[in-house]
């Protein structure tokens, strides 16, 4: 069976480092309010809405900024796209077959949290939530791939 | 769908991880046949009944509703 989309086994080990390294540090970040001032440096932006400086607003300008917040989120995508996304050490179709039904469960999954969330969380608390939206499809997805698999590794013999 | 992959095992006196390294699949996929969880492909039913030397339809049958 010719199986698509899937990198080499031996991206899984990077994955999981930059995936567990982003994690750690965007719980850094959660916890600071997002206020760190690690890492300040000059960037461009394609468009920026400066509130107190008005010659920073516009396009193509460059203005400083914490860039620990942009690591820890590539960090995270990145990561987890090598976790979920690279081949196990055995790749066979029930492998395969058990990776998309995972991905079907957290897509299902993540939207029933949101539309709860959205339901019941107001105002600048739903600023977390579409934080931690950006990465939970993902982390649901390996959590539940990586439940299946040793849950059918469990035999009576 | 039933099968007979685990008397067949017995028979050649097979563990789960030595079948799925014979024919190039993962232990989860051998386990998760047995238990009737999964429906294998019909490339990977032709390839557990040429290592058993058997037909399909000896390891595979259809059960009735």
């Amino acid at each position: 069976m010719k199986i698509n989309y899937l990198l080499p086994n031996k991206y899984k080990t990077l994955g999981w480092i930059l995936f567990v390294l982003g994690i750690i540090t965007g719980i850094f970040l959660f916890f600071s309010d997002y206020e760190s001032n690690i890492l300040t440096i000059n960037v461009l932006t394609i468009y920026n809405e400066a509130f107190l400086f008005s010659e920073q607003s516009g396009f193509f300008k460059i203005i400083e900024n914490s860039i620990l917040d942009e690591l820890a989120a590539l960090a995270i995508i990145i990561g987890g796209l090598l976790v979920g996304f690279t081949k196990e050490k055995v790749e066979d179709e029930f492998i395969y077959k058990l990776r998309k039904d995972s991905l079907v469960w957290a897509i299902i999954f993540n939207y029933a949290v949101l539309i709860f969330t959205i339901l019941f969380i107001y105002n600048f608390t739903f600023f977390d939530v579409l934080v931690f939206n950006m990465f939970t499809p993902l982390v649901f997805f390996i959590f539940r791939f990586n439940f299946l698999k040793h849950k059918s590794l469990n035999y009576e013999e | 769908m039933k099968n007979s992959i685990k008397v067949q095992r017995a028979i050649h006196d097979m563990t789960q991880a030595d079948l799925a390294e014979a024919i190039g699949v993962s232990r989860q996929t051998i386990n998760a046949m047995e238990k009737n969880k999964y429906v294998p492909s019909t490339v990977l039913a032709l390839k557990i009944a040429r290592l058993f030397k058997k037909s399909v339809e000896d390891i595979f049958t259809l059960e009735d509703e």
